[in-house]
């Protein structure tokens, strides 16, 4: 072994060096390894309260989107077959027009029947009124004789009673055509009943029945045949759990997001609450709906926009009872 | 004082009652103790003497007479029980810890009866201890070490371990080591216990080329009877006191 | 002086490769086990780590860790979203269920429901497949620790189908997950579907994560919903923080560490005093020379403190180093996976290292401080 300068050794120097290379080394792969424990962003936007609401007190609510005019089930007055199906969903439909029709043979022949009916009546009006012409003459003629003995008082009679006979055929005749008459406007009714016709002015939002289908106005549970609500504007049914119920600022805006577009937030005018605290029926995700919450429903009114949908799920942010500075 | 005390003993050159002042060592009234368990053994029974330079002075004894007590006082590395010495003027036992070391470390050159080289450092390293640790540049230190060991004739091993040195060559190494710092005091212990006759009269010669000058004092610690007549000088030690001083060894020996 | 000490130091190759040895060994062991003992622990947390959005969890006031938790009513999430200062809230699922794989096997699994609709709670990168899977019917994503575990022969998971609950389940993704302490299958699916999967109680909803509103701290939050609503609330930290003392207290995990780490000081210890001992003993007598010429006591001591502080750091770069190697040569293990070096247990190993040195150190010192220079002419 030399100590001259340019003999290297192992173990003085390049050990050494080799070691601090190392430890360099080592505690730069120690530093890139470190894990991110940092949290990150949301990719998606979850609902948020903004705003005022921010950072103040409030109260959290799920609901659901529904017409101003809650959603109406049509239903039919007659069972039968559908033969004429008019709207699509999506229509906007005017009070009064027609929607479907149902099956109106029936009610049609009965219709033909009663007109028959009347017509009959009405002939046979017409041939009492001429029996009683008739017989009216021939008793005028009797009664202008000045000799009683130019006819038999039999004749006399017998005239007599002819004019009877035809006047009461006359009023016989009168009712058949009244009753007749009467058939017709019932066949008539029913006819218009087979006809079913938007309640109000809406929109149609499902349309269950197809042309050739039975409508049944028995059996209960089966779909409505169509549903429709007025959707301008539409409300949301906001449950809020009872025990967060006392806190809700009644009359207040509520901030509403569609589930999923989070980063929609439409300002909901309050309508009204429901007087009625209901056990809670539409529920978060749940596959068992649980009956011992209850909640307090309260309407707001949507602003127009193509953000919401009849039906669909929202989450809501309503302020809560007392002022939004007095947040701790 | 001590000296004052004891400057009835046999055998005191020096001046009476003080130090001659071109004595190199000047020692008084040297008593030292070893404790051993519950006694007390005096090795030295007050000891004065001077050390002149420009001599080789041995210092001879039989085991246990207490040379090699008196020779580690007179060099700084044991502190006396009594007395006092004086190396160049200096009182050394009055220094402190740390000037004790570097007086040392500027003055006194050393030989060692076991060479005491380092293993794992080169030749011209290890003659050049003295220089390193007074602070020089290794370099440097090594080069002025070369000069020495090439006066030595072994410039040729400078780059060679002590262990792949012959014992003669160790001894020159720990020679240079001794005189590398030029120290006023260079003290060996038993220079040629290690070697044959031959070589050890070559190392004493050797020595004496290169540690005797006029400013230079040289004690050497011996028992070798080979190489009495190479003395200046002749101090012989029995239990503890000096029994002789002269130039021959005395007859009795 | 301390160039010599350095050769006096590496002259001798056996004791000097022998220190190397012993502290790189006591290195090793100490920096190796911490770190595993460090990572496994941590397992305890994984399933905080793997929801990185969430900044807040809320559960009931009994769950104790993702893993052992107490479901609470679905209105729970309505009442975090009530509290201000909560940013975002939505529910997180986890549940344990039984899978049946197509090979016929049963296999326990952790079903975990994220958000629907934001997918809040998944791991942030998916090794294959995207994340809008989910919303295909029956989709589930598995972790790739799951994968070793479910599909040992090397099947390739996407499209398998599995039987979870008389449901079907479709793997159409693998997420790049930490595995959690048991390295149990994870199955990551939509909440809603969650529910179809995970054998139907009342309540379901184990935890709300939330976040926090800009400029309020996660703490303040967590109090306010713990007071507003009455149920636990815990940041992240403190959650993954609950994971790794429940893992703590409830396994021998520690003590076995800590008794390997003991042993690792204990043998650094032992073969660093001897060898460093037998190295000062065999060059008492050079010390003492140097002693006789001339150097003084605080050189001596700074020339066995250089020898000492060269053999420290060579033997701790080794000792690292191995560590480092043996964590990167495993990190492709899946019971290695995101195992990583907390920088804490590097300087930890180094006070070992230096306590070590500066004990052995101080004891071989003592007996050259001790030697009278004058034991050089006897």
């Amino acid at each position: 072994m030399s100590i001259l300068p340019k003999n290297v050794s192992f173990s003085r120097q390049i050990l050494p060096v080799l070691a601090v290379i190392g430890l360099v080394v080592a505690a730069l792969y120690i530093f890139s390894s470190l894990p991110d424990r940092s949290t990150s962003e949301p990719e998606q936007q979850p609902p948020r309260a903004t705003g005022d609401m921010a950072n103040s007190a409030r109260v959290a609510g799920a609901g659901l989107v529904e017409p101003s005019s809650e959603i109406i089930d049509i239903g039919s007055a007659l069972s039968g077959l559908v033969t004429d199906l008019r709207v699509q969903p999506g229509d906007r439909v005017e009070k009064g027009q027609p929607l479907f029709l149902v099956d109106d043979r029936a009610a049609r022949a009965r219709l033909a029947e009663a007109n028959a009916a009347i017509s009959e009546a009405r002939a046979a009006i017409v041939e009492a009124q001429a029996a009683q012409r008739t017989a009216n003459q021939q008793l005028a003629l009797y009664d202008n004789l000045d000799d009683p003995a130019a006819v038999s008082r039999a004749e006399v009679i017998r005239a007599e009673g002819d004019a009877a006979a035809a006047q009461s055929r006359l009023e016989l005749s009168r009712a058949r055509l009244a009753a007749a008459q009467a058939q017709a406007g019932s066949a008539q009714t029913e006819l218009n009943r087979l006809t079913v016709r938007a309640p109000i002015t809406g929109e149609i939002l499902a349309v269950n029945i197809r042309p050739g289908e039975f409508v049944a106005t028995q059996g209960g549970n089966s779909q409505p045949f169509i549903q429709m609500g007025e959707t301008i504007p539409l409300h949301v049914r906001v449950d809020i759990d009872e025990n967060e119920a006392v806190r809700v600022k009644l009359g207040a805006d509520a901030i509403i997001s569609p589930r999923g577009a989070a980063e929609i937030r439409a300002n909901a005018k309050f309508v009204r609450a429901e007087p009625l605290v209901v056990p809670k029926r539409q529920l978060t995700n749940s596959a068992a709906e649980r009956v011992d919450v209850r909640v307090l429903q309260i309407i707001y009114a949507l602003p127009q926009g193509d953000a919401f949908r009849v039906g669909q799920q929202v989450d809501a942010f309503i302020p809560a009872d007392g002022s939004p500075a007095e947040e701790g | 004082m001590s000296g004052m005390e004891t400057s009835g003993k046999p055998m005191d050159t020096s001046a009476i009652g003080g130090c001659a002042p071109d004595a190199a060592i000047c020692a008084r009234g040297i008593v030292r103790d070893f404790e051993s368990g519950q006694t007390t053994i005096r090795v030295l029974h007050g000891i004065d003497t001077d050390i002149k330079p420009g001599e080789m002075t041995y210092v001879v004894g039989e085991s246990g007479s207490g040379k090699t007590t008196l020779i580690s006082i007179m060099c700084g590395i044991l502190w006396p029980t009594e007395g006092e010495v004086k190396v160049f003027g200096t009182d050394i036992y009055s220094l402190s810890d740390t000037e004790l070391v570097n007086f040392r470390l500027n003055n006194i050159g050393f030989i060692f009866q076991q060479y005491n080289l380092i293993p794992s450092i080169d030749a011209a390293a290890n003659a050049a201890v003295p220089l390193i640790a007074q602070g020089m540049d290794i370099h440097e230190a090594r080069e002025k070490a070369k000069v020495l060991l090439e006066k030595l004739n072994i410039a040729d091993q400078a780059d060679k371990l002590p262990s792949q040195l012959s014992g003669g060559q160790q001894q020159r190494v720990a020679i240079a080591r001794a005189l590398v710092h030029e120290p006023r005091l260079v003290v060996c212990d038993e220079p040629t216990a290690a070697l044959d006759a031959n070589s050890g009269r070559r190392v004493m010669d050797l020595l004496r080329e290169v540690a005797v000058a006029e400013d230079r004092a040289c004690i050497i610690v011996t028992h070798d009877n080979r190489i009495f007549d190479l003395a200046d000088r002749i101090l012989v030690l029995e239990d503890g006191e000096v029994t002789h001083d002269g130039t021959e060894m005395p007859d009795d020996h | 002086m301390l160039w010599i000490a350095i050769r006096m130091l590496t002259g001798d190759a056996q004791k000097f490769y022998g220190l190397l040895f012993g502290i790189a060994f006591s290195t090793l062991l100490i920096t190796q086990q911490l770190t595993i003992f460090v990572n496994l622990i941590e397992r305890g947390a994984s399933g905080v780590y793997n929801a990185p959005e969430a900044e807040i969890w809320v559960m009931d006031p009994v769950s104790r860790t993702t893993d052992v938790n107490y479901a609470m009513p679905s209105t729970a999430l309505d009442e975090v979203r009530s509290v201000p200062g909560v940013e975002w809230a939505v529910p997180h699922l986890r549940a344990a269920a039984s899978v049946r794989t197509s090979a016929g096997d049963l296999e326990g699994v952790a079903i975990i429901g994220v958000d629907d609709a934001t997918l809040i709670g998944l791991p942030e990168r998916l090794l294959e497949g995207d994340k809008s899977i989910l919303s295909r019917p029956d989709s589930v994503i598995i972790d790739d620790g799951g994968v070793v575990n479910l599909f040992e022969n090397g099947e390739e998971p996407i499209g398998q189908r599995l039987e979870l609950n008389d449901q079907r389940a479709v793997i159409r993704g693998i997420a790049d997950s930490i595995p959690s302490f048991t390295s149990q299958v994870t199955l990551y699916t939509k909440y809603s579907q969650a529910l179809n999967f995970v054998p139907g109680t009342r309540n379901r909803l184990t935890f709300v994560l939330a976040g926090v509103s800009e400029g309020l701290s996660a703490e303040d939050v967590a109090a306010r919903i713990e007071q507003q609503t009455g149920l636990k609330a815990e940041t992240r930290q403190e959650f993954a923080d609950a994971g790794v003392s429940f893992i703590v207290e409830n396994t021998g995990i520690p003590t076995n560490f800590g008794i390997t780490v003991v042993l690792g000081f204990v043998v650094g210890v032992a073969i660093v005093g001897l060898t460093f001992s037998l190295f000062i003993r065999d060059n008492i007598k050079q010390f003492g020379a140097l002693k006789a010429i001339g150097v003084t006591n605080a050189k001596i001591v700074s020339m066995v403190g250089a020898q000492a502080a060269l053999v420290g750091t060579v033997g701790y770069a080794l000792g690292v180093i191995g560590t480092v190697v043996f964590i990167y040569a495993f990190s492709g293990n899946p019971f290695f996976k995101g195992f990583y070096i907390p920088w804490q247990i590097p300087l930890i190993s180094l006070v070992s290292v230096i306590i070590i040195l500066a004990m052995t150190g101080f004891i071989a010192l003592r007996s050259v401080l001790n030697t009278e220079p004058a034991a050089v002419f006897r």
